[in-house]
């Protein structure tokens, strides 16, 4: 990323190969959308193209685009006013249309229960647990984006996870 | 706390007996860091679980679209720096700067003689636009993709491109393996799309293209250009089941002034 901000902008492409899918896969765990979670990609990599100059250089570039990310997450959002379905009902109906229900259906059942579950958590429980996986459980770092401790994020964490597994066993009672 | 009691406030946990204050209390560990999220035998099996979950996999256009930015950004880094920089250019640098030399040093020296000075001047003109253009099919054939752009972005230079290096553009633009050079090549052909044997190229070039992205650019010259013949060609596109719904729209709103 230092060449890059440095003038080597061809360089942008190892880092789009590296964090592509990491940074898809946390777009697409907060609005399980393929068309937009692309989308969010393509306005992540071109704020960091634009705003280049203001990589320090200290610290990972990936916790760096994180950053970006959530803000690009939330611009988009707060754009679109966009409101988190939480009945069951809506998100059964939701999964009949969703353009990725075969791939749903090919995972196995209690994967496709959890996916759901996440969709019923807050958003920020959902994005926290998300930046968890993706950040690949760098708590400090991820206080980092989000602008807390790293003792906060952990308790953050643990209150998202506990509120994942009371939906998770709702789901398989009701389902 | 003691030790022994955060194990056992663990433990209670990890059995599902705590009640909310205990909760409360296993909150401040966790953030002091005297217990670890990992000790929570049943909220690390739902993480893992979690991580284990792939998302489902992006479309190539996602890639497509972020290399025409990156191309994009580099044509503008490269046409507000562009110069003749020689050292760059490796192994042939040496070998040109040698051959213009000698070619100014041989035209000085016979007008000095002759006394003809506008037309070797003319000549000498000439000759430079023959190296730049042997110049540029031998960067076309190099492996580097930034070597083969280099190649492109010299045709910008020449005030009139041959049809040798017309050929070579197309076929860049029809077979070269990266999505940027195959971009800047047609960007390179258009200036001459007035030309009727080039746009039949263009026509035919149409339905060679597998990237959406070199389609929505083809379609937005044939609208500039105005040349209705490319309607067959890309009706294929806009049947074709493949192609993606906001390119079939993206090339529709560029061919509306053609129907």
């Amino acid at each position: 990323m230092i060449a890059v901000r440095d003038g080597d902008v061809g360089r942008l492409g190892l880092l789009f190969e590296r964090y592509k899918r990491p940074l898809y896969g946390f777009f697409y765990g907060m609005n399980r959308s393929q068309e937009l979670s692309e989308d969010l990609v393509q306005n992540t990599f071109f704020r960091i193209l634009k705003y280049r100059h203001l990589f320090r250089g200290e610290g990972d570039f990936r916790t760096w685009m994180f950053h970006i990310a959530r803000n690009v997450s939330h611009d988009h959002f707060r754009k679109d006013k966009l409101k988190w379905k939480e009945s069951i009902d809506d998100w059964q109906d939701r999964l009949g249309h969703d353009d990725n229900k075969e791939g749903e259906m090919q995972l196995n059942e209690k994967n496709a229960m959890l996916s759901i579950a996440m969709d019923r958590l807050p958003s920020d429980k959902r994005e926290v647990l998300l930046m968890s996986k993706y950040q690949e459980k760098k708590y400090k770092e991820i206080g980092e984006i989000i602008g807390c401790s790293e003792g906060a994020v952990k308790v953050k964490v643990f209150r998202a996870l506990q509120e994942l597994k009371v939906i998770f066993h709702q789901l398989e009672k009701t389902m | 706390m003691e030790q022994n009691k955060v194990d056992e406030l663990v433990g209670k946990y990890n059995e599902g007996l705590t009640d909310p204050s205990e909760v409360q209390q296993l909150e401040q560990l966790i953030e002091e860091g005297k217990v670890e999220l990992t000790q929570l035998r049943n909220l690390e099996r739902l993480d893992d679980q979690l991580n284990a979950i792939e998302a489902p996999a992006a479309s190539l256009a996602m890639d497509d679209k972020f290399y025409a930015m990156l191309a994009k950004e580099k044509r503008k880094q490269e046409s507000s720096a562009f110069s003749f920089k020689m050292p760059s250019w490796g192994w042939l640098a040496p070998r040109l700067a040698f051959s213009i030399v000698l070619l100014i040093a041989g035209f000085a020296g016979g007008s000095l003689i002759n006394g003809k000075k506008n037309s070797d001047v003319e000549l000498l003109t000439q000759q430079v636009a023959a190296l730049k253009e042997t110049m540029m099919l031998a960067l076309l054939e190099k492996e580097s993709a930034s070597d083969r752009l280099k190649a492109v972005s010299l045709t910008t230079e020449m005030d009139q491109v041959s049809q040798k290096v017309t050929q070579a553009l197309f076929q860049t633009l029809n077979s070269d393996p990266n999505l940027n050079v195959r971009l800047a090549a047609l960007e390179a052909i258009a200036p001459y799309s007035r030309d009727g044997k080039v746009r039949e190229e263009l026509i035919r070039s149409i339905g060679k293209q597998d990237s959406p992205l070199v389609q929505v650019a083809l379609a937005e010259l044939m609208g500039q250009i105005l040349e209705k013949k490319s309607l067959s060609e890309f009706e294929k596109i806009l049947k074709d089941d493949k192609t993606p719904t906001e390119v079939k729209n993206r090339i529709k709103e560029s061919i509306n002034v053609l129907i």
